[in-house]
């Protein structure tokens, strides 16, 4: 029984991951800059969503502020820092350099403003258990099935039907082409990292609505992410969230054999796997 | 004058420490936040020798330095073989497992609370007690290095190096092995973390997890990129720098609560600043 609780575990923060894997993947494929400080942007989300519940603000008009808040951060990192270093011709390796200073500096901040302890959301109904069965649910796990599978699907939507979809797409494929149909690169990739952080904002509320909230908590789950993008393919939103499924189910399922704390040595293994033998991932796009 | 000479012997073996992640980020243009890692590697070996009279210092020392050799190639030759972000990826997991395993593995490493009491270093049979005595061996080890570093620079090797940096298909396109040259800095950096480590071990006569973390790792990133990337001097200018910093914070009044967050916080700060408007750093050059 202990199995079928740790699958369904694994389902659900896969889901959660899921939704971090294609949020960091469409900047990726769109910008091809390595944006580390998606982790603080996952990890401030959560904070703010915090604040705003602890000043009394209901649940839900927490989320939608700290989702707009996130791509709002977003689009600042890029419009201002990421196009600033691009307008003075920096490497690859510098723009990475300052990605991490950012991340440094989101960290930091929150954890001088917020103290380095761990924080648990003040609202009882996320951790009511439901039964199902022979496994037992939080309503925290419940939503984050809910809303992560509808962030998918919605994402899916987004990027294949909709003109702003197919325009980040022509970019992502293709910056130079697409400018030359009047379509504005630069413009574009402040579009998209805006909505990469609003989408990563709902993992980052809903995981430590369960697991509790800390300053330093974001480059596990960002790192995990990336290793399910690259597995499951660049550009493949489906494939990121499939393999980052499947990473949180073995994850979840390793606890039969080995204590929690060597998780990351899982996900490592499986990256180390991945690269020696389908380097291009599992599900590869375009 | 003791606080004086920890201040140096500290600085020193962050020099050491600077070459080693110099030799990666900008020799090489390989962007790392693992090397704190492997220096935490070096510095548990050592400290194990050490305390379970295995073997004398410099052998230990030795032994780190191989390890840590090993270590840097095994990791680094199937992700640099693939594409340049997938290092990042790698380097982010090296150090995210090597934290877990210092913490966790608690028989070898001590766990959080670390592993006191390692036993002074001796030297070819003198036993390095007082701390001026530490304060050569960590001003011979860095010189060393620094020496090491330079002629590395010179030979025809450094400078394959920065062609690389410059332009890897060029350098490819003239048949030189692009893969066994970054690997063989990537083995480099290894060796001297490695010693690096292994100085600080007994320097200290204690090692907990909490020197070896990612924030050591950014910290590291910070030295090369203030002192200036690519050069001898940027290498020893930003860890004498930098170290100094905690005392003037210390001048400063700041809750203790917040201090090591505040700390982290500049160097985040100088990161981003040196990159927008100085990337070349304070001795350097252009990254």
């Amino acid at each position: 029984m202990l199995a079928l609780q740790l699958l369904v575990n694994g389902l659900v923060t896969g889901c959660a991951l899921g939704v971090v894997a294609i949020s960091f993947g469409l900047i990726y494929a769109t910008t091809k800059l390595f944006h580390v400080a998606h982790a603080g942007v996952y990890t401030l989300s959560g904070y703010l969503a915090w604040s705003l519940v602890g000043h009394g603000v209901p649940a839900i008009g927490a989320m939608v502020v700290a989702m707009a808040a996130a791509a709002l951060l977003g689009g600042l990192i890029q419009g201002v820092l990421y196009a600033e270093l691009e307008r003075r011709r920096a490497t690859h390796l510098v723009v990475l350099i300052a990605s991490l200073g950012t991340l440094a500096v989101m960290q930091n901040i929150i954890a001088a403003v917020y103290t380095p302890n761990i924080l648990q959301f003040p609202l009882p109904w996320s951790s009511r258990m439901v039964s199902l069965g022979a496994v037992r649910l939080t309503w925290t796990q419940i939503l984050t099935v809910v809303l992560c599978l509808s962030a998918f699907a919605g994402i899916m939507w987004f990027s294949h039907r909709t003109i702003l979809g197919k325009q980040i797409r022509a970019v992502a494929s293709n910056p130079f082409l697409a400018e030359i149909t009047r379509l504005r690169p630069q413009r574009i990739y402040v579009t998209v990292v805006a909505i990469g952080s609003a989408v990563v904002a709902l993992p980052g509320i809903l995981v430590p609505l369960d697991l509790g909230l800390q300053p330093y908590s974001g480059i596990t789950p960002l790192l995990t992410a990336t290793i399910a993008m690259i597995a499951g393919g660049i550009g493949s939103i489906g494939g990121s969230f499939l393999v980052a499924v499947g990473i949180a189910v073995l994850q979840n399922m390793s606890l039969l054999i080995m204590p929690g704390e060597w998780s990351i040595g899982v996900t490592f293994g499986i990256f180390i796997i991945f690269m020696l033998f389908r380097p291009t991932g599992l599900f590869k796009g375009r | 004058m003791d606080f004086l000479y920890s201040y140096i012997a500290l600085a020193e073996i962050y020099v050491l420490l600077g070459l080693s992640t110099n030799l990666l980020v900008g020799i090489a243009g390989i962007f790392t936040v693992s090397q704190a890692a492997v220096f935490g590697v070096g510095a548990y070996i050592v400290a194990y020798c050490l305390m379970h009279d295995v073997m004398g210092f410099v052998p230990a020392l030795l032994v780190a330095a191989a390890i840590c050799v090993v270590l840097n190639v095994l990791v680094t030759l199937p992700s640099l073989r693939v594409s340049g972000d997938y290092f990042v990826v790698t380097s982010f997991g090296i150090q995210l497992l090597a934290t877990a395993v210092f913490v966790n593995w608690t028989a070898g490493t001590g766990g959080a609370n670390g592993l006191p009491g390692i036993p002074s270093p001796d030297v070819f049979g003198y036993q390095l007690e007082s701390s001026h005595q530490l304060v050569l061996l960590t001003t011979v080890g860095s010189a060393l290095g620094c020496l090491a570093f330079w002629l590395i620079m010179r030979a025809p090797f450094g400078r394959l190096l920065r062609a690389i940096r410059e332009d890897e298909l060029a350098v490819a396109a003239a048949g030189k092995g692009v893969l066994r040259a970054k690997v063989s800095a990537a083995a480099l950096a290894g060796a001297f973390a490695g010693s690096a480590g292994g100085i600080y071990a007994t320097f200290l006569s204690f090692v907990d997890p909490s020197s070896f973390d990612l924030d050591a790792s950014i910290l590291l990133l910070t030295m090369v990129v203030v002192g200036g990337a690519r050069t001898l001097a940027g290498s020893v200018i930003g860890p004498f720098l930098l170290l100094a910093l905690p005392q003037v914070l210390s001048l400063i009044d700041i809750p203790t609560s917040i201090a090591a967050s505040a700390r982290q916080l500049i160097y985040g700060v100088l990161l981003i600043a040196f990159m927008l408007f100085r990337p070349q750093g304070l001795a350097g050059e252009k990254l």
